[in-house]
């Protein structure tokens, strides 16, 4: 890696005014299994001249549940969050995504923060040296479009000319699918809002911004909620497509359903298609069928990425049937 | 990486003296002074921001059991045990791992953990680069887990990878490992 600077910042504040002070120059460091990836390779036109170490703020670590309300603070681990009895008997899907994300080692320095504000891992983005200016690095166009895109988006682009570089996070759809908010440093945001496509950029975050923490809302009685994950490795590996799904049911019908893809769009992708179908119905194998369908409609798949389709279809289906028990 | 020390440190000063101005704030413990206990020995030690955990054990203070081979957090080669959690020693900034104890797989072979004994017997390795790392996975295994099922083995060993598919022997030592420590437990009550 090539030099920069490094703080240890003590508070939010502290790392506020820092990244205030640097801007664009700076980048936070929590986990760094993605930051350090990324300097490493060199992938980005311009290298961090300083870095900010937020793990050195106390107390946001934790697990907690107050005012109804699930809270977990932006450094906590994924693997703190998957082994956490509370997070799992309260929303299952989040602790799954979080026990099915990266690898042992990694899920044990990396963050729910760090996971939903991670990079993309488009392979003409990643390209090391800054080989493919793509348009996501504010450049000319995106390289997957005509090239190599079997793991890229099957719902089209996003920034303008269509970057179609998936958001890979596991944690993030099964936070849209709980229903879930991210607390920041200046406001709080749904996590349904919190992604955002733009160079450089995955999240709606301000260059001075920082996650504090997450929060879940107690989910209404008669809810379950799961998350699926198809990737070509069992152990470490990013998804090709996951899917979280949270269903209420009442007297035997559904009464609210939330079901967020991840891996298929630009940002997490909310099968509210689906959602209509289920909704007011029983659930049994031909609607969760039908809801299938609806999910992926309105995909336009690239050149190489028709599979990808299916596999969003059957993970929606069966995601509503394990939510049906 | 470069080792140009004299100079890099002298222009950090500057600008750390530029951002004190401007911000009365400073960069944390000037010249990247962090203490560390790697394998029961207290280090102190000057590194640069740059340095990765890894760079600071294997290159700089020798101690070259763990490998490093995809160095992006993907193989688990540099597995280490930092506090008690086996991490990526690749994917760490070693200025951030201040008043951490660390161990290594010298650490382990050291206190004659049967885990190598193991690993060795039922051939663990075919070109071996990746088994420090598997073997520092499964100690931590071993140490929150003393009887680990094979499911569970299987499961903390995911993020090692071994081109060579040594895999089912590694369930086999590290069973066999654990049943070894139990008795050796279970000896050592006896004793007392």
């Amino acid at each position: 890696m090539r030099e920069f600077k490094h703080f240890n910042a003590y508070s939010i504040d502290k790392a506020v005014s820092l990244l205030g002070h640097y801007g664009d120059r700076a980048c936070i460091i929590a986990g760094g299994t993605d930051l350090l990836g990324k300097m490493k390779d060199t992938i980005l036109p311009t290298y961090p001249e300083a870095v900010i170490n937020i793990k050195t703020i106390p107390d946001l670590n934790y697990i907690t549940q107050s005012d109804g309300m699930l809270k977990i603070g932006a450094l906590t681990t994924l693997a703190e969050i998957a082994d956490s009895e509370v997070v799992r008997s309260r929303c299952l899907a989040l602790a799954e995504a979080a026990s099915r994300a990266a690898s042992p080692q990694i899920r044990n320095i990396g963050t729910i923060a760090g996971n939903i504000c991670q990079d993309i891992r488009c392979w003409y983005y990643r390209n090391q040296n800054n080989r493919f200016s793509c348009l996501r690095k504010g450049g000319g166009r995106c390289y997957a479009i005509k090239g190599d895109n079997r793991y890229h988006s099957i719902f089209g682009g996003s920034v303008s000319g269509g970057c179609m570089a998936v958001h890979p996070s596991d944690t993030a759809p099964a936070l849209i699918a709980l229903n879930g908010k991210i607390k920041t440093s200046s406001r709080i945001i749904d996590a349904e809002s919190f992604f955002e496509v733009k160079p450089v950029k995955t999240t709606v975050l301000k260059t001075d911004e920082i996650v504090t923490e997450i929060q879940v809302p107690e989910p209404p009685i008669g809810t379950s909620s799961t998350f699926l994950k198809f990737a070509l490795r069992q152990s470490i590996d990013f998804p090709i497509v996951n899917c979280a799904a949270m269903i209420t049911v009442s007297e035997g019908k559904v009464a609210g359903a939330r079901i967020c893809l991840n891996a298929v769009h630009v940002v997490p992708y909310r099968a509210v298609q689906a959602e209509k179908v289920i909704t007011g119905k029983s659930l049994n194998e031909t609607v969760a069928e039908e809801a299938g369908q609806a999910a992926v409609a309105e995909a336009k798949p690239l050149e190489h990425n028709e599979y990808m389709v299916a596999v969003a279809r059957t993970l929606v289906k069966r995601a509503i049937l394990a939510c049906a028990g | 990486m470069p080792l140009l020390r004299g100079r890099v440190r002298c222009r950090r000063g500057v600008e750390r003296a530029r951002f004190q101005d401007a911000q009365g704030a400073r960069p944390t413990r000037p010249r990247g002074g962090i203490r560390l206990t790697i394998n029961k020995s207290k280090y102190d030690l000057n590194v640069e921001p740059n340095w990765t955990l890894y760079y600071l054990i294997h290159d700089v203070l020798g101690l070259t059991g763990s490998k490093q081979f995809c160095d992006r957090g993907e193989c688990g080669s540099c597995t280490m045990i930092v506090d008690g959690k086996p991490v990526l020693s690749c994917m760490m900034l070693a200025i951030e791992c201040d008043g951490k104890t660390v161990e290594t797989v010298e650490g382990i072979a050291d206190e004659g953990h049967p885990l190598i004994e193991a690993y060795a017997k039922h051939h663990a390795m075919q070109c071996g680069y990746c088994t420090p790392g598997f073997v520092v996975t499964s100690k931590a295994l071993l140490d929150r887990n003393p009887d680990p099922t094979g499911e569970e083995v299987v499961e903390a060993l995911a993020g090692n990878i071994c081109r060579c598919g040594t895999y089912p022997q590694h369930v086999i030592a590290v069973k066999e490992a654990a049943a070894k420590l139990q008795v050796e437990k279970a000896a050592g009550r006896g004793q007392k």
